[in-house]
């Protein structure tokens, strides 16, 4: 949103707002039931035994705790900078979460002896399987957009029958298809080839529709220009046109790698060892299999994180470029 | 654009060489690359599984090396999931399946059983507060299985086990609602969390209920195995001699003990006999 210089008296400062959310926070709490928590251990002089508290005790740490909460965010509101309410609000949420899935009894050595190869095994895999596929879909997807925008009907079918089918296909059926469907026709290719060319057409069929969103934003004089120079159509596609659209097909093809990432796990099925697959297996033999998938869980946040950061530098990166 | 065809032509053509397919008898090209890929799958303890060492480890895994020594070979495994195994016409991609695969009619039309190397008891597991103390109790109850297994063919009332030797059963559950899932163990994650929650019983083998038991899991085995699984070393169709060498070398490992020395390993007792 735009920030504008209109002001108005914030909500938390209206007594009857803050009484609203207090009402509806004790609500909350009440129906979870809070008394058998830490928190009501906690005020076990005032309830007495949690177990045995009843109504009262589930009343009086709900009361308490949706004191706190209100507390909290009047505290937070009170806060000078924007920024130091997000830092804030991101730590509270990241102890609540953290605190949530400590209340899972994980084994955290299990954990330690196991995320090494997680890394080494997992992750190398994730991203190498999703960055070939990524580059292939580039090229699949500039020749799709040049096909889409072009006036020979033979291309234009090729390209369209090709988004539809595999945009219209879940990838998971994907994957199935080209991994059993190949060998029918004498290919018999492996996991790790079958899933990257499962993800790259796929991929390629979204990120034809982004390229020729991005070529179709050029100026049509830009066009003109250069017919009337003289230039061939593939001389104005490569020296005019595609220079001039790469700057806006760049920052969601960024997206649509972070996507990538995510979705190669769908691959596991087909039995390549990427991140997801050992996420469900490494922790069969012992029955820790909550503490395979928390981990994965947070590896798989952890990258699309460092890439969400990228992504964003890449971004203001082209967007300075276009004021300019 | 030439250029980027060109490129994407040729990359595609490199993709698709690997792994192309050998030509001719299963057992040559095996003898010929001094390898046997072996397919089998990493979420089965304690027949197959990952180990602490991040290695392919388990029964299954140690009876598929010793016929790789017996062979004389090296051994490479492979993990896709159960369903593409079961699917057939493998092209290639791997040599054999040990995978405690039940030999069944259906399956004898897409794969080829070539030896029976052990036998599993099924049974019937419920939650620790289960009022539930007979197999026929479940009847019309809420049952977990593995989807595509001998277990869900034989709550569907359909298992029919193609192999000599395998000792008659009946079905004792009548009309389950039937619950199937990627693995036994995720059913049996259901399971734990108490009696009817989501599931009222689990049928599974034996040796798997004995490895959750072992690992803390809250559940109890009911009655005697409902029947006895014989499970088989599968290949793809259509290669006698792999078959007929493949057969030799179990009734081999059964004679010499080598079998019952590997189930005494893993399960405590013997399952290369139902005696």
């Amino acid at each position: 949103m735009i920030q504008d210089t209109v002001t108005e008296e914030l909500l938390l400062r209206k007594p009857r707002f803050v009484f609203i959310i207090f009402a509806l926070a004790c609500i909350g709490f009440i129906i979870i039931d809070p008394s058998q928590s830490a928190v009501g251990h906690f005020l076990a002089p005032v309830i007495g035994d949690p177990a045995e508290s009843g109504f009262h005790g589930r009343f009086v740490t709900s009361f308490t705790l949706a004191l706190l909460f209100v507390l909290n965010l009047i505290a937070i509101s009170l806060l000078p900078a924007f920024r130091y309410q997000v830092i804030v609000v991101w730590i509270e949420l990241a102890v609540l979460f953290l605190a949530f899935f400590y209340s899972f009894d994980l084994s955290f050595t299990f954990i330690r002896s196991k995320i090494g190869f997680m890394i080494t095994q997992g992750i190398f895999t994730t991203l190498y399987v999703s960055a070939i596929s990524i580059a292939i879909a580039f090229v699949i997807a500039i020749i799709g957009a040049v096909a889409k925008l072009s006036s020979n009907g033979f291309a234009f079918a090729i390209a369209s029958f090709y988004t539809s089918f595999f945009r219209g296909l879940p990838l998971l059926m994907q994957v199935y298809l080209i991994y059993l469907g190949f060998p029918q026709l004498g290919f018999v290719i492996d996991a790790v080839p079958a899933g990257i060319i499962a993800l790259s057409l796929c991929y390629g069929a979204y990120m034809t529709e982004i390229f020729r969103a991005g070529i179709m934003s050029i100026d049509e004089g830009q066009w003109e220009g250069s017919r009337a120079l003289g230039f061939k159509f593939g001389l104005t596609m490569r020296k005019i046109i595609l220079p001039q659209s790469i700057p806006l097909i760049i920052p969601p093809t960024g997206n649509q790698f972070i996507a990538m990432l995510k979705d190669s796990s769908l691959v596991s099925v087909i039995g390549v060892w990427e991140l997801m697959f050992l996420a469900r297996t490494l922790g069969n033999k012992t029955f820790n299999h909550m503490e395979m998938l928390i981990t994965a869980a947070m590896l798989y946040w952890m990258m699309t994180m460092v890439l969400e950061l990228i992504q964003s530098r890449i971004e203001r990166k082209y967007r300075k470029k276009q004021k300019r | 654009m030439k250029l980027t065809k060109s490129l994407l032509s040729a990359a595609l053509i490199a993709l698709l060489s690997i792994g192309m397919a050998q030509a001719g008898e299963v057992l040559d090209s095996i003898m010929a690359k001094k390898t046997i890929m072996v397919a089998t799958d990493a979420n089965w303890p304690p027949q197959s599984f990952i180990n602490d060492k991040n290695v392919m480890d388990g029964f299954d895994v140690d009876v598929a090396r010793e016929i790789a020594r017996r062979l004389g070979v090296e051994i490479e495994f492979i993990t896709p999931s159960w369903d593409i195994i079961t699917a057939g016409n493998w092209n290639g991609r791997w040599d054999m399946h040990v995978g405690s695969m039940t030999p069944t009619k259906v399956r004898a039309k897409k794969l080829a059983f070539p030896a029976v190397y052990y036998y599993t008891p099924a049974a019937v597991a419920v939650h620790k507060s289960s009022k539930i103390s007979s197999v026929t109790a479940l009847s019309g109850k809420k049952v977990g299985t593995g989807t595509g297994t001998t277990f869900e063919l034989y709550l569907q009332g359909d298992l029919a086990i193609d192999a000599a030797g395998a000792p008659k059963f009946d079905y004792q559950i009548s009309n389950p609602e039937i619950k199937s899932y990627e693995t036994s163990t995720i059913a049996l994650d259901d399971l734990r969390l108490g009696d009817g929650v989501r599931l009222d019983g689990v049928v599974s083998s034996l040796p798997v209920f004995l490895e959750a038991i072992e690992n803390g899991y809250p559940i109890k085995v009911v009655g005697d195995p409902i029947f006895y699984e014989p499970l088989a070393v599968t290949i793809d169709l259509g290669d006698a001699e792999l078959n007929d060498k493949l057969k030799e070398i179990i009734s081999w490992m059964r004679k010499d003990g080598t079998l019952t020395k590997i189930s005494k390993k893993w399960y405590g007792v013997d399952y290369a006999t139902t005696d």
